[in-house]
């Protein structure tokens, strides 16, 4: 009985010992608030990228919470920036859904109610509080507006003999042969798995392009079936794509989000499509040797693809949704310069001015989108509308395996809309 | 006690009988039995039922039969978190399903992966079953660094696997350096990705089945094959005649459970391609169902995944366990 | 099978060697700054840092701690409930003799191939519905239902060779149906106990799927689903990552190595016929 009854024992000692330091342990992840009696826990859902660091995140919800008095927050951190969305949702399909969370695209939480609606008077200091609306009603604070556009290298376009920026699309297509032409990668796109979305923020520039700016209303014909992918305005941004960013004008298009930056930082690559959270990235001595375009129109005309959202939302099941909503209001204000700064964002609060200091790219894009909304077109981007009408759910990662497939030659135009128009149908269902 | 720790195990053959009770010196003889003692030994009363098996039929029936039958249920209704109201379909996500080309692709995937690793990893594993059989500490410490992989964790071995294999990865790397131009995307291009989840699937296991090997050789009794070669019978036909009947058993242990772990294989598609690369690259299954339930939120579709899922390894796995069976009672 | 004595062994060596690769990779990495780890993988680590080591044992959130502390946890609670039900129930069943009980065996033996994708959404569904979701005990639970079949096959197997005449024999000596089984037969089922334990400690360390749904987000998940956890942020570190699966990992590896001969037995019993 000796060697089995010994093992037992040892075991249920561990158990015993685990058990206890597991009661201590469970709250990992607190941050601010003094766990007073009284204080409500509410958990954040955070995610982290090479800009938002855990500290950076520990800092913002120190300084909410120091202003929201009776909270105490529980941070979850999602598997990684680009699957917080499906992380978002693999929780409320266990029941857990956070009780606030930031950046999560609320389509599909929002219809069925899982979300907590924000007033008119919540909203009173955001510039554009009708922004990302489901029928009228927002559930998501309409903080932020990011812009997608094309950085570039400025030394790789003046060894190819390129002497400014294309402007219009006959422009974009002579650059892209003098690059390669002087043996530049036209491209840096990060594709890989799980989280290089290059390929879809450059197709958004140019749905943007041919599409919305020409029908503002395609996703609500979308929508109500009235059109589908194979709108010979859509076939013509595929078509686009497929000229412009096609596996041999991209430098790896395998790396992931975090590779493809750096490879473009290093100096591989002339061009580099990204959204405008990018310039938070390059440091002084890299900030002037890069500069930006908007993707290039037919004609060369002022468009900007612009999502407005992106803030934080509150589950409507949270302890105490009230509290919840004026945390996240306050958080957002104070997230407001870090936003700026360290995110790229540009805030939509009512007068709000970014702080002084902010990256030199970070101004150049900001231009860009200022011009569009006086003399330009600002328009959705495509993947990453804000409310509703929108895609379905899970659609993206559809389009952005399609894309890639297209992109590597495995398939064309016809089935890459082909299959934008089943995955559509299924995931509409 | 080496006897009965083997006889414990055996599949099917065994008699109590044939095992003396030489556990306990000291019992009492087992000649002098009155027979009305035995009622005393009555197990089927409600007590003993409640205390020794009624816990086990309850976690069993909660945990594992109930939900069987409420995943086939479920996918008999058109549930979608997106909406509130849910109805019942009946078959139309079954015959959806099946007409589905992403769906009928993940099934496509799943039987790649069974079919590699159930036969790579055999064949690797009697290979070095073969070199490692004599006796012996290096022997011994050799198999002990084949099975290693094996106790590691599926997630463990996909890290390793995806550093090595990512595009910049180790291998890459090593083919760059000596002079191959565009070493291919194993991870990322569609035409490698399934095979190299296979293979690094097939690494891990492949200590599992050397040891079952090992111990099948063992019980081959040393005579029959020296009276073989003394017949004259080359290395070969030794195998073929005496070993591989032998090795039966072993092989029918190997492959139902590598076609098991094949079937159900989830870390790996996660950590290693989170089901890409393109549309449904190597999604298998069991990812395709934990995906369409929890990510996309679809949990009508995904419980008929599943019921079709369940139904694809019950078929398989009994199947092939009476077809192995059979062949080792011929053998 | 070769010829010359000397063959089979540097085979052999040279098979394990190619086949070491990657566990070499994985270990040596763990002691280089993580710019080496990129630039040369393979170069042995010369001067070692214990730099990895530290800051994943100092990460601010406590990553790895508290995935060790519910993986202890959730693992020992585990196999212990499950080993000591199975051989319960096992022996139970066996010994009924009834129509019923052979039809429960066969019932139970089933579930030895279901594969945990197909019953997670239900399972997550019902864990709610005692309340028992995103708390260790639920995962407990899942995990001795799930591994009762595996347990229960292995004890039957061993019962099966146990004559009932020990457990009359005590009956004899006046001891009860429950002194019988603690006292009588579970010191017999001592090598089946051993393996169960050994097989359920590492099957239910590694697990990722269940630790993930149930216990959910925060910090109590266990030790595996924190490398999967940890890849994201440090992408570009790869010697932390490989720090941290060396530190998951350690417990089930010194377990492997003190019971190795339990591993190996449990797994050779069936393999041989005669």
């Amino acid at each position: 009985m000796g060697k089995l009854t010994r093992w037992v024992a040892l075991g249920a000692t561990l158990g015993v010992v685990a058990v206890a330091g597991c009661s201590v342990g469970g709250g990992a992840g607190d941050t601010g608030g003094g766990g007073a009696a009284g204080d409500v826990t509410l958990s954040l859902l955070t995610f982290e990228t090479p800009n938002l660091t855990a500290a950076y995140w520990d800092d913002i919800i120190a300084k909410t919470s120091a202003k929201v008095p009776g909270v105490t927050i529980q941070k979850l951190v999602a598997p990684s920036a680009e699957q917080r969305n499906e992380y978002a949702r693999q929780l409320d399909s266990t029941g857990a859904l956070p009780d606030i969370m930031s950046a999560i695209n609320p389509v599909g939480l929002a219809e069925p109610g899982k979300l907590a609606e924000f007033s008119k008077d919540e909203l009173a200091e955001w510039a554009d509080p009708t922004a990302n609306s489901f029928d009228g009603k927002i559930y998501q604070l309409p903080t932020n507006s990011q812009t997608w556009n094309v950085y570039y290298r400025k030394a790789s376009f003046e060894k190819a003999g390129i002497t400014q920026p294309p402007a219009t699309w006959d422009d974009m297509l002579a650059a892209v042969g003098k690059l390669k032409a002087a043996g530049i990668a036209p491209f840096v796109m990060g594709g890989g798995a799980p989280d290089g979305l290059g390929p879809r923020w450059t197709f958004s520039t140019l749905v943007a392009n041919e599409v919305y700016a020409k029908e503002p209303k395609w996703l609500e014909k979308l929508a109500a079936g009235q059109t589908d992918f194979k709108d010979p305005l859509f076939v013509e941004a595929a078509t686009k794509m497929k000229t412009l960013a096609s596996k041999d004008n991209i430098e790896n298009l395998s790396a992931t989000y975090a590779q493809a930056q750096d490879a473009f930082l290093a100096g591989k690559g002339a061009m580099y499509p990204m959204g405008s959270w990018f310039p938070a990235a390059p440091d002084k001595a890299q900030q002037e040797e890069i500069g930006v375009f908007p993707m290039p129109t037919q004609d060369g005309s002022l468009v900007s693809p612009t999502y407005t959202g992106g803030g934080l939302s509150v589950s409507a099941k949270a302890k105490d949704v009230a509290k919840a909503k004026k945390w996240a209001i306050e958080f957002s204000k104070q997230n407001a310069d870090g936003g700026a700064k360290f995110d790229g964002l540009f805030v939509a609060l009512k007068g709000y001015q970014p702080p002084a200091g902010l990256p030199k790219l970070y101004d150049s894009t900001l231009d860009i989108y200022t011009k569009a909304q006086s003399g330009g077109k600002v328009t959705p981007a495509f993947g990453n509308e804000a409310g509703t009408p929108s895609l379905p759910s899970g659609f993206m990662a559809a389009v952005d395996a399609a894309l890639t497939d297209l992109l590597n030659g495995r398939s064309d135009v016809n089935a890459f809309v082909d299959t934008l128009n089943k995955k559509f149908k299924e995931l509409s269902k | 006690m080496s006897g009965s720790s083997r006889a414990w195990a055996r599949t099917g053959n065994f008699d109590a009988k044939e095992v003396t009770p030489a556990h306990r010196p000291g019992s009492a003889p087992t000649s002098v039995r009155p027979p009305r003692l035995r009622r005393a030994l009555s197990w089927s009363s409600v007590g003993g039922f409640g205390v020794f098996a009624l816990p086990t039929l309850a976690a069993f029936t909660a945990m594992v039969l109930a939900p069987i039958l409420w995943t086939l249920y479920i996918g008999m209704t058109d549930e979608r978190a997106t909406r509130k109201q849910t109805s019942f379909v009946g078959l139309d996500n079954y015959w959806y399903l099946l007409n589905d080309e992403g769906f009928r692709h993940s099934l496509w995937n799943t039987v790649v992966i069974t079919v590699i690793v159930v036969v790579l990893t055999n064949i690797g594993g009697l290979g070095i079953a073969l070199l490692l059989r004599k006796q012996g500490w290096f022997n011994s410490l050799l198999r002990s660094v084949f099975f290693t992989p094996v106790i590691l964790s599926a997630v463990v071995v996909s890290v390793i696997g995806r550093s090595i294999l990512a595009d910049k990865g180790l291998l890459n790397n090593v083919l760059v350096s000596i002079g191959v131009d565009n070493p291919p995307g194993w991870l990322t291009d569609p035409s490698y990705a399934i095979y190299s989840v296979s293979v690094i699937m097939v690494w891990q296991l492949l200590g599992f089945a050397v040891v079952v090997y090992l111990a099948g050789l063992a019980g081959i009794p040393v005579e029959l094959e020296e009276a073989a070669s003394l017949d004259g019978a080359g290395p070969w036909q030794q195998f073929r005649a005496i070993t591989w009947p032998m090795l039966a058993p072993a092989l029918t242990i190997n492959t139902v459970m590598l076609m098991i772990s094949s079937f159900k294989v989830y870390d790996q598609i996660a950590v290693l391609t989170n089901g890409g690369p393109g549309t449904d690259g190597t999604a298998t299954i069991a990812f395709d169902v934990v995906r369409t339930a929890f990510t996309q939120q679809r949990p009508g579709i995904a419980s008929a995944m599943a019921g079709i899922m369940l139904a694809v390894v019950a078929a398989a796995s009994v199947t092939t366990l009476k077809l192995l069976q059979r062949r080792e009672m011929d053998a | 099978m070769i010829r010359a004595p000397w063959v089979r062994p540097l085979v052999a060596t040279g098979t394990a060697g190619i086949f070491c690769l990657p566990l070499y990779v994985a270990l040596v990495n763990v002691f280089k700054p993580s710019s080496e780890v990129v630039s040369e993988p393979l170069a042995l680590p010369v001067p070692p840092t214990l730099d990895n080591l530290s800051r994943v044992l100092s990460r601010s959130d406590g990553l790895y701690w508290y995935g060790l502390m519910n993986s202890v946890t959730l693992t020992t609670l585990s196999i212990l409930i499950t080993t000591v039900l199975a051989a319960m129930s096992a022996h139970y069943l066996l010994r009924a003799g009834r129509w019923w009980s052979r039809a429960v065996l066969s019932v139970m033996l089933t579930g030895l191939m279901i594969p945990p994708a197909v019953i997670m959404l239900p399972i997550t569904r019902i864990l709610d519905s005692i309340g028992l979701m995103h708390s260790m005990a639920g995962a407990v639970l899942v995990n001795i239902g799930y591994y009762l079949p595996f347990a229960v096959f292995v004890f039957t197997g061993f019962i099966r060779t146990i004559p009932r005449e020990l457990e009359e024999a005590a009956a004899v000596d006046g001891a009860g149906r429950f002194r019988t089984f603690w006292q009588v037969v579970f010191p017999l089922l001592r090598p089946a106990s051993a393996s169960v334990l050994i097989f359920l400690g590492v099957w239910v360390w590694n697990d990722f799927l269940t630790p993930l749904l149930v216990l959910g987000a925060g910090a109590g998940n266990t030790v595996t689903v924190g490398i999967f956890r940890s890849i994201g942020p440090y992408q570009q570190d790869f010697g932390a990552v490989f720090a941290f699966m060396l530190l998951a990992t350690l417990p089930v590896l010194l377990m492997y190595l003190a019971f190795q001969k339990h591993f190996v037995r449990g797994l050779t019993g069936g393999a041989t016929k005669g």
